[in-house]
């Protein structure tokens, strides 16, 4: 048991959970103003092919970071285009999405670098790992804490940044109301649209941030269809903490936890798809008791196509 | 001949998304710098060039449109249904075990298989039905997840209880079925199978059953207006969850016929990564959830992905072509309700206009 669960087992959940937080804390906002977002894979792909375009050209891990949002806002724009302008269904666009991130990502990956699979460059810096000043030096805490990349300490900030905006600000209350009945919110003198696709566009930059954390803050390459399913376990976190943005940092910790554990029991030659699946018969679960919160909106309930 | 105009009015919008998907491809052909007719002949002939491959694109059609079948009846009953994939594992697994274990001659083995499959897929699908029928669990999100718990837990299955530890590398695979249990070949020595007429018969029984029946009926009015539906006394639930089972049924027949005839065994990752149920989801979508759309929407996604295929070996295009024409395909699909939205709009306010100068 001690060769399971020690201190640098906390370590790498947090290294795992950080895009699966920031795109989670991106769905949330897509679904407080009554947008059910499947496109997140999709989004978070797109993120992490242009981080590491951004950094091959511009040589810059900033202006890569920066980079990774601009594109995915833009990917995220056609997103909110499609839904709010068009009034398609959501859920089909949102798997439209994630098709095209697929292949664009690989078509791009040949056209621009010319590789097929998977693009590496040993020249090529990932994001630096941050020694925290004082904490680093304190015995377990600096181990579990620090060393990690700006985006996973981002990614916590923007989290308890994000549950300020919701509790504490104007602009927040309104986002709210919009998710709960926008007929009432915009009767009320509310800007629903704009509201919608800001917060959209907002769900573009936190899944760029979480591809570019995948490409630059793990591994420093890109491979075809590298999220493997994130962008699925997000929304599922998302989910089971209701999109709230606490709710969602103890959710994604739970499921950074299984990842790691997973790996972890491979050596142990445990079945290890029964903790793969515990974060989803828990969400089930978790959905007998927090019922029509969050994840449930007027718009994300149920519909047909037609 | 009513039919027929309703089914060419209902296909006109799908090939016109056709051409424009088509044209976005030629778009990112040029860019990787191949020659644009040169890459599409290579497709055709990917897809339908020799009688070969023609049966491989039926034989990749067959999953996908009794998938698209499935889902287009939940649809057409109003409920979103994302479970296709655990649905069709779900089948798949209860199926091999089925015909692996159950002692009896073949031809029985081989019916016990498929029935098991139809109802473990239906019993799957039911499962999320009944969480929303009962506890008003959004069946768009159980059905989600229902799908990562039925590929693991038979991830699992194969991979230990189950696994095949005869050969040297232990892959996560069930041992071979034995030859009686196989579903026949259409035509000797090409992969086309029996499966594919299962499937063109479930689409003619689902056009039938839609048109002709009180359940059909019933079922149309629950998608169209579930209010008064309610008023007209259909019983929601009841509808709602026999549909739900139904669908989950054709899935798990989908994944019975994968396994039947063409693995011959459940190979863990052959049913998930070829993308089936989306692209089911897709084919549905194309076809306006009507049953004889989706014989035609199934082949040319089938097409699409065997054509591919093709051109990733003749050129130097990369495979995903076929998922950007699907996706441009399906945005300009979704686009369409707006069309009519945007119309339906335009004669309101015209309406409202004439009324008020009234």
């Amino acid at each position: 048991m001690g060769e399971l669960l020690d201190w640098s087992l906390v370590s790498s959940t947090i290294r795992m959970v950080t895009p699966i937080l920031l795109a989670a804390l991106g769905g949330a906002l897509c679904s407080r103003v009554g947008v059910f977002n499947v496109g997140l894979e999709g989004l978070i792909l797109v993120g992490a092919f242009s981080a590491i375009v951004g950094n091959h050209f511009t040589g810059s891990l900033v202006l890569a970071v920066l980079f990774a949002a601009a594109v995915t806002v833009l990917f995220s724009l056609l997103f909110a285009y499609m839904t709010i302008g068009l009034r398609a269904n959501e859920i089909v666009v949102g798997v439209a999405i994630n098709f095209l991130a697929l292949g664009l990502t690989t078509f791009a990956l040949r056209a621009v670098f010319d590789v097929k699979g998977a693009f590496y460059d040993k020249d090529m810096a990932g994001l630096p790992q941050l020694k925290l000043p004082l904490i680093g030096d304190v015995p377990v805490l600096g181990e579990v804490l620090s060393g990690h990349s700006p985006l996973v300490y981002l990614a916590f900030l923007i989290a308890i940044l994000l549950h300020l905006f919701f509790t504490r600000t104007v602009t927040g209350f309104r986002v709210l109301a919009v998710g709960m009945n926008h007929t009432a919110a915009r009767s009320i003198g509310l800007k629903v649209t704009r509201l919608q696709v800001l917060a959209i566009a907002m769900c573009g930059v936190l899944c760029g941030m979480a591809g570019a954390q995948l490409s630059l803050g793990q591994v420093t390459m890109f491979s075809e269809g590298m999220t493997a399913g994130r962008g699925f376990i997000a929304l599922v976190a998302m989910m089971l903490g209701q999109s709230h943005p606490l709710g969602i940092l103890a959710s994604s910790f739970l499921f950074g936890l299984m990842d790691a554990l997973s790996i972890r029991l491979q050596g142990f030659s445990l079945p290890t798809q029964f903790t793969a699946m515990l974060p989803y018969v828990l969400t089930i679960l978790a959905m007998f008791f927090l019922k029509d919160k969050g994840a449930s909106s007027a718009s994300s309930s149920q519909q047909s196509t037609r | 001949m009513e039919a027929i105009k309703q089914l060419s009015k209902s296909l006109v919008q799908p090939l016109l998304a056709v051409v424009i998907g088509l044209l976005t491809g030629a778009i990112f052909i040029a860019a990787v710098g191949e020659s644009i007719l040169g890459t599409y002949q290579e497709m055709w002939k990917g897809a339908f060039g020799s009688f070969y491959f023609l049966t491989s694109t039926l034989a990749r059609a067959t999953p996908i449109m009794l998938i698209a079948l499935g889902l287009s009846l939940a649809f057409r009953a109003g409920v979103f249904n994302l479970g296709a994939e655990g649905q069709m594992v779900c089948g798949a697994i209860s199926a091999t075990l089925v015909a692996l274990y159950l002692p009896a001659p073949g031809l029985v083995k081989m019916l016990a298989a498929l029935v098991t499959g139809v109802l473990a897929g239906g019993l799957w699908s039911l499962f999320a039905g009944y969480l929303e029928a009962k506890f008003r669990i959004q069946l768009l999100i159980s059905s989600l997840l229902l799908n990562y718990v039925a590929v693991l837990f038979a991830s699992y299955l194969v991979s230990d209880p189950f696994q095949d530890k005869t050969g040297s590398a232990a892959m996560p695979q069930t041992p071979m079925l034995e030859k009686s249990v196989w579903l026949p070949k259409l035509f000797p020595g090409m992969s086309v199978h029996a499966g594919f007429l299962f499937a063109l018969a479930a689409a003619l029984l689902i056009f039938f059953v839609i048109r002709f029946t009180a359940f059909g009926y019933e079922v149309k009015m629950l998608g169209q207006n579930p209010f008064f539906s309610r008023y007209g006394g259909v019983n929601r639930v009841r509808v709602m969850l026999t549909s739900m089972f139904l669908s989950g049924g054709l899935a798990g027949l989908a994944g019975t016929v994968e396994v039947l005839g063409s693995h011959y065994r459940y190979v863990e990752g052959a049913l998930t990564v070829p993308n089936f149920a989306w692209t089911g989801l897709m084919a549905t979508l194309l076809a306006n959830s009507h049953p004889i759309g989706v014989i035609f929407t199934s082949l040319l996604l089938a097409a699409l992905q065997t054509g591919a295929m093709g051109v990733e070996r003749n050129t130097e295009v990369p495979l995903e072509l076929a998922s950007v024409i699907q996706a441009v395909l399906i945005l300009f699909i979704s686009a369409k309700f707006t069309y009519s939205w945007w119309k339906n709009r335009k004669s309101k306010r015209r309406e409202s206009q004439h009324g008020r100068a009234a």
